[in-house]
């Protein structure tokens, strides 16, 4: 009976340091975007990441060694530029990927097909799906990436850093009522952005409207009646005509009564960060927020 | 029996042209008074009104909308309409090809790849904010055409219907790659890039209308000039040569004449298809198939059928605009259909 | 007035006509005859201009290849051997490019007796009533009088025919054929033609070439060219017989038509 018990008791302690070996371990499982769970036996160290916002992420919270290869269009922060180049998009180079022997490779749901992220998978290689469009999503990217690198400190202060930034600049701005256009392409193909894209919530923090905010899809063709109707008090370019974008605008035939042309409120983005949700959005707010009301307020420095 | 076939007679009068005109003058009305933007009629009015007289226009009108958006963009997509429909008019006759046209042939593509050729390497004409990519594109559509006729003799030399639109699809995904691969090379180029072949009238302003009413005008009369020598092909080279027609040198010409208003209509606009390959049918259902008429009912159709496609990319889901080359090639590739089995059948 | 000298015409290596010459003078009607593929069609179209070719043919001794495609076109009419058109052209609009050669100048579409001539030569090939008729809707006969009427409104000094007979039922072979014959009396003209069929070569024309293989077996008076031997040579058989044969069947119950 005692020899019963004893054992008992001995079987239940082995299973007890047993299960404690397991929560001890330094394994991780992170939710992706997509819904999937995906368990590393612990935090990334090889990284292949596709997205410029997810190369941006990691490097906010401090995983810049990590990364072991990016996707052709990251271009930030300068300092990975240098890294191995990858194709990404429809035509997803996985040989290369597999080449750069990475245990996680980190990329979008928009063009990559399953059958590339089954191939990456049967070779070892977890993927993780990131989709950052709003900025409740680049929280939820910053939140999973930093779990996936073991981060979870840096991630919550990085959050913490950027909502900051965007509370301050949202209570001085409260109750503006000026209009905003958010240019994307240039005639004969003007694109501009509706209410679900990253690009309008930036204008709201700094308390603009988004003349097509009444649009629900993100990247949308307007016509260009409709910008002179709608009126801007401000006009953001992304247009990718560089700096010369100004005077074209200014030059447009019947542009030349709206508000912004008038009063030359016309802010050319050169960079990517008002496009890209990613961790800069801080940046972009300040730099907006600048831009708009830098010569009444005081301006909010620069991280 | 007979009677059945004297149908023909007094099927054109006079009146089929009043008729045309007035309707592409209403269509002109309705595609300036109506816009993505709400206006009513009487203010359009008023302000087209006074400012043709010289006339001080009231404050509260959207006079910038409708008089530097609108109005030049509705000539623009007249008069573009109106070229891009006598080339394919053109073409058909001079082929003796009623599936010919810059669109279906590759002409227009090849017109796409030299105006953005002439971006990638900076080429541009002092003076001239359009000079380079027009001329580049002139170039490009006659040298498509050289080319594609040229291969399309070699392989066939009776020129069928079905070779020329072979060999047309086949140099379009040609050209679509080279499209793609200098898009690829030059990747701090592709927006103004990648949308050449989609085809847009946004943003056209005066200028471009005055080189369109001046091509026009130019390559219009040429080829209403040669209009029996069309009429002589259409019926067949050899029997335009027989009644001594200077063969070569009217194709030159008439080849050339097509390539500057293709090529110019191009660089404005991009590509947009299916125009000249459906209007000149329309017309000739109207007036028969004598150049002298056709070529006219051709115009007036064409500008026509682009206000209307226009008008719809504007307005449907306004204020998102469609391209125009999605409305054009939705109508356009129906209309293929029934030409090419009504052809087929005719044979 | 027309004259051809060492007439080669080459599609590739394979010769199709080889050092062929010929004469043509004013109201002769040479008839140029032989078998399929002797090159009677190539010959043809090297007078119109429409093949490449090497010796000379040449208008009154010069070289119609320094003439203006409208000056030939106003010495020499040529009618194809096939011919069909793809829009719905009205035959009037067909026979009236037959003026085109007449109509100078950059805008000028003056052609003072065009009116007349077309008017004409609707009326000679019987289509006045079809005037107005869609090219889509004749026959091939109907098709074949309205070519001939184009080219008779051409008003040529010279008649090029390939198969004027084609598709012709007997009653317009017969009206055609007497109709050229007319047109041959009034002086500075001739015809030249290419007639498949023997008796209506021979019924009509003054002068022959018979070809084989590109090249000339005899040319001459229709009489001298025409005899047992060469069309034996050029047809591999008895064509005297055989026409014969032919006519015998006609014998009863009337007398047969000299003309056919």
């Amino acid at each position: 009976m005692s020899k019963k018990l004893v054992s008992l008791f001995l079987a239940m302690l082995m299973v007890f340091s047993m299960t404690s070996v397991l929560a001890d371990d330094a394994a991780v499982t992170v939710t992706d975007m997509y819904g999937r769970e995906i368990t590393l036996a612990e935090p990334a160290t090889r990284i292949v990441a596709l997205q410029p916002s997810d190369c941006e992420i990691l490097c906010a919270i401090g995983c810049e060694e990590a990364l072991v290869g990016i996707g052709q269009y990251c271009d930030y922060p300068a300092s990975i530029t240098s890294l191995p180049k990858v194709q990404s998009g429809k035509e997803t180079n996985i040989e290369e990927i597999l080449n750069l022997n990475p245990q996680v490779v980190l990329m979008n749901d928009m063009s990559q097909s399953e059958d590339q992220v089954k191939q990456l998978e049967d070779n070892g290689v977890k993927v993780v799906i990131s989709t950052t469009s709003d900025i409740a999503s680049i929280y939820t990217a910053i939140r999973m990436i930093g779990t996936l690198m073991g981060k979870d400190e840096n991630a919550e202060a990085l959050i913490a850093d950027i909502q900051a930034t965007c509370d301050e600049i949202r209570a001085k701005t409260e109750g503006n009522e000026k209009s905003v256009y958010f240019e994307i392409s240039p005639p004969p193909y003007l694109y501009s952005c509706g209410s679900t894209s990253f690009t309008h919530e930036l204008a709201e923090i700094c308390g603009l409207k988004n003349i097509f905010g009444d649009q629900a899809d993100p990247w949308l063709m307007i016509s260009d009646e409709q910008v002179i109707e709608r009126n801007p008090d401000y006009i953001i370019l992304m247009n990718g005509m560089g700096a010369e974008g100004i005077d074209e605008i200014i030059a447009r035939d019947g542009w030349g009564d709206i508000t912004a042309i008038k009063d030359k409120n016309i802010y050319y983005d050169g960079t990517s960060m008002m496009t890209r949700p990613g961790p800069r959005l801080k940046d972009a707010v300040i730099e907006l927020y600048n831009f708009v009301y830098g010569d009444e307020a005081e301006e909010v420095p620069a991280a | 029996m007979q009677k059945s076939r004297l149908l023909l007679r007094e099927r054109f009068s006079p009146v089929t042209y009043l008729f045309l005109s007035i309707a592409l003058f209403l269509t002109m009305v309705l595609c300036i008074c109506v816009g993505s933007v709400r206006i009513t009629f009487s203010d359009t009015v008023t302000a087209v009104w006074n400012a043709v007289w010289g006339l001080p226009i009231p404050q509260n009108i959207a006079k910038n909308i409708i008089l530097n958006v609108r109005l030049p963009r509705v000539l623009c997509v007249t008069l573009a309409g109106a070229s891009l429909s006598i080339c394919g008019a053109a073409m058909q006759g001079l082929l003796r090809n009623p599936l010919a046209d810059g669109s279906t042939m590759g002409v227009s593509s090849g017109a796409a790849l030299g105006a953005i050729i002439a971006i990638v390497i900076g080429f541009t004409i002092p003076g001239s904010a359009y000079g380079g990519t027009m001329i580049m594109a002139m170039a490009f559509a006659f040298g498509s055409l050289i080319l594609i006729l040229s291969l399309a003799y070699a392989l066939d030399r009776s020129l069928s219907t079905s070779s020329i639109i072979l060999i047309g699809v086949i140099f379009t995904m040609f050209i679509s790659s080279i499209i793609s691969l200098l898009i690829t090379f030059c990747s701090d180029h592709t927006r103004s890039l990648s949308y050449w072949t989609l085809g847009s009238f946004s943003g056209v302003n005066y200028d471009q209308v005055k080189l369109l009413f001046l091509a026009l005008l130019l390559c219009g009369g040429v080829l209403f000039r040669f209009s029996p020598e069309l009429n002589a092909f259409a019926i067949s080279e050899d029997n335009a040569r027989h009644i001594g027609v200077n063969v070569k040198r009217v194709k030159l010409i008439i080849m050339i004449t097509v390539s500057v208003l293709i090529g110019v209509c191009v660089s404005i606009s991009g590509t947009v298809s299916f125009v000249g390959l459906v209007m000149p049918h329309i017309a000739r259902m109207l007036v028969g198939p004598n150049h002298k008429r056709l070529l006219p009912a051709s115009l007036f159709s064409g500008a026509i059928f682009l206000l209307l496609a226009d008008l719809v990319a504007r307005t449907l889901l306004s204020p998102i605009e469609l391209s125009i080359g999605v409305v054009t090639s939705m109508v356009g590739a129906v209309a293929f259909v029934i030409i090419f089995n009504k052809t087929r059948k005719a044979r | 007035m027309l004259q051809g000298e060492h007439i080669t015409v080459r599609y590739g290596s394979f010769t199709v006509v080889e050092d062929l010459s010929f004469h043509l003078e004013e109201g002769q009607w040479l008839m140029l005859a032989g078998p399929n593929g002797a090159g009677k069609s190539t010959l043809i179209e090297t007078i119109a201009q429409g093949t490449p070719y090497t010796g000379s043919i040449r208008w009154k001794g010069e070289d119609i290849r320094s003439l203006k495609p409208s000056e030939l076109a106003r010495k020499i009419g040529v009618l194809a051997q096939k011919n069909n058109v793809g829009y719905a052209y009205t035959v009037e609009e067909v026979v009236g490019l037959g003026r085109y050669a007449y109509k100078s100048g950059l805008f000028s579409g003056r052609d003072d007796d065009g009116k007349a001539e077309v008017e004409k030569a609707l009326e000679i090939t019987g289509l006045s009533e079809l005037r107005h008729a869609s090219m889509l809707t004749l026959s091939g006969g109907e098709m074949q009088r309205v070519f001939l009427a184009q080219v008779f409104a051409q008003n040529p000094q010279v008649l090029v025919l390939d198969e004027p007979a084609n598709h012709l039922d007997l009653k317009y072979q017969q009206h055609i054929f007497s109709l050229i014959r007319e047109w041959l009396k009034e002086p500075g003209r001739a015809v030249l033609s290419v007639v498949h069929d023997l008796s209506l070569a021979r019924r009509y024309g003054t002068h022959a070439v018979l070809l084989d293989h590109g090249k000339t077996v005899s040319q001459g008076l229709i009489a001298d060219v025409m005899t047992p031997e060469n069309l034996k040579q050029v047809y591999g058989m008895d064509v005297y017989a055989w026409m014969r044969e032919m006519l015998s069947q006609w014998q009863e119950p009337s007398q047969p038509d000299a003309g056919i």
